[in-house]
């Protein structure tokens, strides 16, 4: 808290009469005034002190461990998801948009796209950056840019004392759910497309 | 003797690169963290302070609340966000989602939204997830030119259905979730 508000703080704890006429207007204006950031300040500590140190843990960790493993690991994983055949569909458009979002994250993770067939690229597209929010729950080192997607509504169940474990991992599950329905309809739409264009 | 010098130069070469590793990769943490994390924190905080301490609130919670607590209205909400015109529009940094989710968050916070539609809500604001960047992602993919003039209408057009049944899944999938 600031010098500032201490002040405007102090002011309103002492026992006078509330200020009136058109200075007591300012006065109030002024109090109304700083209460906003006052209550920003507040908010933005708990999430610094809140969220902030684990995510940078957590940040850590798993860029350590990607990095220990290797990105280029998963190419192969690649190659594998780009053979036709309707066993090859969760492959594509579950496991490798996961594998690539976890390991690459956003918005590297797209370029797995390169081991695919083009009538499958949009849709892998589409299946692996829908993944890039679900994910955020448990691992947040994916896309923390765009946090707030998921810890937006997290800090309404937290503020309600409720855990969130429960919440995170029915995103990441409905989330590969999604995805996955995402790869199918999109892989149609793309090939009925590509066949009216004639490509 | 040289043997044993091998050795001992083998294991601290691979202890190095391990801590090498990890000394990096909290160097890119605190990087992005820094850049990316705390920016967007600030700017959140001071949208929370406003939502919480003017009549904002009041007033978003009237046109949110409603819709937010109900599956018609997370299926409204989720329609206007794939609408193909709209959806590039409202991708840019997911940042139209993060307000929403955070605006959506402190009415749950306060008790306008029951809690176990968080899990549909988060669906239902991001429909839109990635349509800005669809013509980038599959140059990424390294697309032909024919491929993203497909891709893109392709992704939008997907949209309009996988984004309210996205909302519908999670909707059936939240059942359970937050209740006694």
């Amino acid at each position: 808290m600031n010098l500032h508000s201490l002040m405007i703080q102090s002011a309103a704890d002492a026992t006078v009469d509330k200020p009136e006429g058109f200075l007591g207007v300012l006065a109030t204006a002024a109090e109304d005034f700083i209460s906003v950031f006052n209550k920003g300040g507040e908010v933005l500590l708990s999430l610094m002190g809140g969220i902030l140190p684990t995510l940078v843990v957590l940040l850590t960790a798993v860029n350590a461990l990607v990095r220990l493993i290797g990105p280029e690991k998963i190419e192969s994983l690649g190659r594998a998801a780009a053979q036709p055949g309707i066993q090859w569909y969760p492959v594509r458009y579950m496991v490798l948009p996961f594998v690539a979002v976890f390991m690459l994250t956003n918005p590297m993770a797209y370029t797995m796209g390169r081991f695919l067939p083009e009538r499958y690229k949009p849709a892998f597209y589409d299946s692996s950056v829908s993944f890039v929010h679900p994910i955020l729950g448990i691992f947040p080192h994916a896309n923390p840019g765009e946090l707030f997607v998921y810890v937006g509504i997290a800090t309404g169940i937290t503020t309600l004392g409720l855990g969130l474990g429960d919440l995170a991992v029915r995103f990441l599950l409905v989330g590969l759910v999604v995805i996955f329905i995402r790869g199918i309809v999109t892989e149609a739409i793309t090939a009925r497309m590509m066949k009216k264009a004639g490509v | 003797m040289s043997a044993i010098n091998n050795v001992i130069v083998k294991i601290g070469r691979s202890v190095g690169g391990v801590v090498g590793t990890l000394y990096q990769a909290g160097r890119d943490s605190v990087d992005t963290t820094i850049r990316n994390v705390i920016p967007f924190m600030a700017f959140i905080s001071f949208i929370i302070g406003l939502i919480l301490t003017t009549g904002v609130g009041d007033w978003i919670a009237q046109g949110l609340t409603g819709s937010a607590s109900s599956l018609a209205g997370l299926l409204l909400i989720s329609l206007v966000c794939a609408i193909p015109i709209l959806s590039p529009l409202l991708g840019p940094g997911a940042v139209i989602a993060q307000i929403v989710g955070t605006l959506l968050g402190v009415e749950i916070g306060k008790g306008n939204i029951p809690p176990q539609y968080s899990l549909p809500a988060l669906f239902a604001i991001n429909p839109q997830v990635g349509c800005d960047f669809i013509p980038v992602g599959l140059a990424l993919g390294e697309a032909e030119p024919e491929t993203v003039e497909v891709g893109v209408p392709a992704v939008l057009f997907s949209r309009m259905v996988t984004g309210p049944l996205a909302v519908v899944i999670a909707y059936f999938a939240s059942f359970g979730l937050y209740t006694k």
